[in-house]
């Protein structure tokens, strides 16, 4: 209906001035990729430990990746005041909030599709069969991270010290995101199956559920020109 | 469209940009907005577009009550700032038809050619908005606001990137919507020029209402509280 | 505000600071010299009279924040958002209280500073959202807009809480082996009675301190915001 079709419409406009320019995803692939070379130089993996702290490298590299991407989610907006334009129109502050969301997962989950692999190359895994399910745990957590991210990005908008301070407030909201996801991973690489994940992946569900109804309705108060 | 202000102020911190302002716009009105840089103008038009939220006071719309959720009411209000509102890295084609979707009017690639025709820029259909001359940008924004058909019509200094085939397209465009019983409200530094097309002025001056008059000749009033704002060279000339 | 209102708050603030600090005495007696020592951990259990009232003292804390927050964003009156602000400030001394009376337990028990077991790790998460909260806060110039904002984020923190509760809880408990001396285990379960009244007379006492200094707070608010009245519309 009239929200959804005022959430594509705002999408394609992301996502037509990202591909234009390119700003954003390809900083962001390149920072991930980065940073796995970091986490190698600080945390000296041998191969029979590579499995094991796969999930947590990983997911950590997404997430101060997709932290920078959050910083730069409304950069479209900021030039000739373009979000003012947008709250003029009698657009749904929900669908702007629907449309920043997915804009913000259609930057990541590329990011992760590639990096996946990238990682499992790097460190010379065998388990190539598993990155499927890993990456759909992945993609639960992704959810999750966008939902609450946008919102904050959001409040801090126009805020002082801003890129500092919003990751100061959305990390610990998102430990639970972060411990489910990174438990999940780690079972499933371990097991090759996703049964004695059940619970985590229900709370990775729960979350992504709680946090993007709560977004939902509560952007149009926090979204402000 | 006929808009009420019954005692709107906005104060920012411990400071009031506006103050106790109360007037009527009425059906067919193109009003002057006039004053120093910091009366408050700016504030105004932001207060009547929804973008502001009033500190005290209200506004009213055709006798329903402006607040910052009504998106029936934002889509009868149109706020032109030459320059903003427009993306850079959309085509101008691309950006009338994102804003005609949002608005609910969605309009096809052949209306919004034959609204850049009118506008004089036919040939830059396809262009990058950020390659767009100034004077070009507000041609394109007065062909959005042509497609979007707002009854009250806020323009924030139009007039200083306009040439004079511009401005004239400006005032036709003002003069088709106040004869359609539309509203506009003029905020600039260009007397000259704005009271030729309003019949009206407004003079704000550190938040407050200070003039209020319909244009008449001779307008001596209007020329005692004027002189004491008047940069040099804009001195108004009866 | 009229004078007799404020002469009001003023005494009903003086009775309540002087019954908190008449039942911090008694609580102190209690703790430290009526209720034995216990059994297995001998003298330094007895911070527990003091740690667990300030746990529960840091959450209802967050509670208060969540039912500030909300009532603002519902009816935006600015006394509500004074409450979560306040809410936050009193929180953030409890609940750091709570931490570094949790650690000065732990050092001669466990015989580290710190341990990742559950009950501290979701006192130090609460804390950080506390401080992020207060910066938000305090990093948002527009005051209007800051209170919004801190709203958002004292709803959006409270909805968290079961979450990272469940999250910390089963990684806790699929991490660690169980220790002999449990930490969380209540002390009404079989205890010298005494114990429990001194942990009963500790508990209403970190109720009325902390209510006190939260009463403390509220008024300073309030007169922050008479000064913001008094400079917008002069003095009435």
């Amino acid at each position: 209906m009239e929200l959804l079709r005022q959430t594509a419409w705002l999408l394609w406009k992301d996502l037509l001035l990202e591909l234009r320019r390119r700003e954003s995803l390809l900083a962001m692939f390149f920072f991930g990729v980065l940073l796995l070379f970091v986490f190698n130089f600080a945390f000296e993996i041998p191969r029979e430990k590579a499995a094991e702290m796969a999930a947590g490298l990983l997911w950590l590299a997404f997430i101060f990746t997709g932290t920078l991407g959050l910083a730069q989610l409304y950069q479209a907006e900021r030039e000739n005041h373009c979000l003012e334009a947008l709250l003029l129109s009698p657009v749904d502050r929900g669908a702007l909030y629907l449309a920043k969301v997915s804009f913000n997962l259609l930057l990541m989950l590329p990011v992760e599709m590639v990096v996946f692999p990238l990682f499992w190359m790097l460190f010379n895994l065998e388990a190539w069969n598993l990155l499927l399910p890993l990456f759909l745990v992945a993609f639960l957590g992704t959810i999750g991270f966008c939902a609450v991210g946008t919102l904050f990005s959001a409040v801090t908008l126009r805020a002082r010290a801003r890129e500092l301070l919003l990751p100061l407030v959305i990390f610990p909201l998102m430990i639970p995101l972060i411990l489910a996801t990174i438990r999940a991973m780690e079972i499933v690489l371990r097991t090759g199956g996703f049964e004695e994940a059940s619970s985590w992946l229900r709370l990775l569900i729960g979350f992504d559920v709680i946090f993007l109804t709560a977004g939902f309705l509560i952007f149009e108060w926090v979204i402000e020109a | 469209m006929r808009v009420v202000v019954d005692r709107l102020s906005k104060a920012y911190g411990y400071v009031w940009a506006l103050k106790d302002i109360t007037l009527e716009l009425r059906p067919g009105e193109c009003v002057a907005l006039l004053g120093p840089n910091g009366a408050g103008k700016t504030t105004l038009l932001k207060l009547l577009s929804a973008l502001l939220a009033p500190t005290q006071g209200e506004i009213t719309l055709d006798g329903e009550r402006l607040q910052t959720n009504s998106p029936r009411l934002r889509s009868l209000v149109g706020f032109l700032s030459p320059q903003d509102h427009v993306y850079d890295g959309l085509t101008a084609s691309e950006n009338l038809r994102l804003f005609t979707s949002l608005y609910g009017k969605g309009k096809n690639r052949a209306e919004t050619e034959k609204h850049l025709e009118i506008v004089g820029l036919k040939n830059w259909a396809d262009q990058y908005v950020g390659s767009l001359s100034t004077d070009m940008k507000c041609r394109l924004i007065i062909a959005k606001w042509l497609l979007l058909e707002p009854r009250l019509m806020l323009l924030d200094e139009p007039y200083g990137v306009l040439d004079g085939s511009g401005v004239g397209l400006l005032e036709s465009y003002l003069r088709n919507l106040t004869s359609g019983g539309g509203v506009a409200l003029i905020a600039t530094h260009h007397v000259q020029r704005a009271l030729r097309l309003c019949s009206r002025a407004i003079i704000l001056d550190h938040g407050r209402l200070i003039f209020d008059e319909p244009k008449q000749e001779p307008w001596e009033s209007f020329q005692r509280a004027f002189e004491n704002f008047a940069p040099r060279e804009e001195r108004w000339n009866y | 505000m009229a004078w007799a209102e404020k002469q009001k708050g003023r005494r009903g603030r003086m009775i309540l600071g002087g019954l908190a600090l008449v039942f911090i005495l008694a609580g102190l007696y209690f703790a430290l010299i009526q209720a034995p020592p216990d059994a297995y951990q001998g003298e330094v259990q007895r911070i527990m009279y003091l740690h667990i009232p300030s746990i529960l003292t840091a959450y209802l804390s967050f509670f208060i924040v969540f039912v500030g927050s909300s009532l603002f964003l519902w009816k935006r009156e600015k006394r509500d958002d004074i409450l979560a602000y306040a809410g936050a400030e009193i929180g953030v001394l409890f609940t750091g209280l709570t931490i570094v009376e949790g650690s000065i337990w732990g050092k001669p028990t466990w015989g580290v500073w710190w341990t990742w077991d559950a009950r501290l790790t979701l006192t130090a998460i609460l804390l950080l959202i506390f401080v992020g909260y207060l910066m938000l806060r305090s990093l948002i110039e527009d005051e209007d807009r800051s209170a919004v904002c801190g709203a958002v984020l004292g709803i959006i923190g409270f909805l968290d809480i079961p979450l990272i509760h469940m999250s910390v809880y089963w990684w806790r408990t699929l991490h660690q082996a169980p220790s002999i001396l449990r930490p969380d285990k209540l002390p009404w379960e079989n205890v010298h009675p005494s114990m429990l009244i001194a942990l009963s007379i500790n508990f209403l006492a970190f109720l009325l301190l902390y209510f006190y200094f939260l009463s403390l707070r509220i008024h300073v608010g309030e007169m922050q915001e008479e000064v913001k009245r008094i400079k917008l519309y002069g003095v009435v």
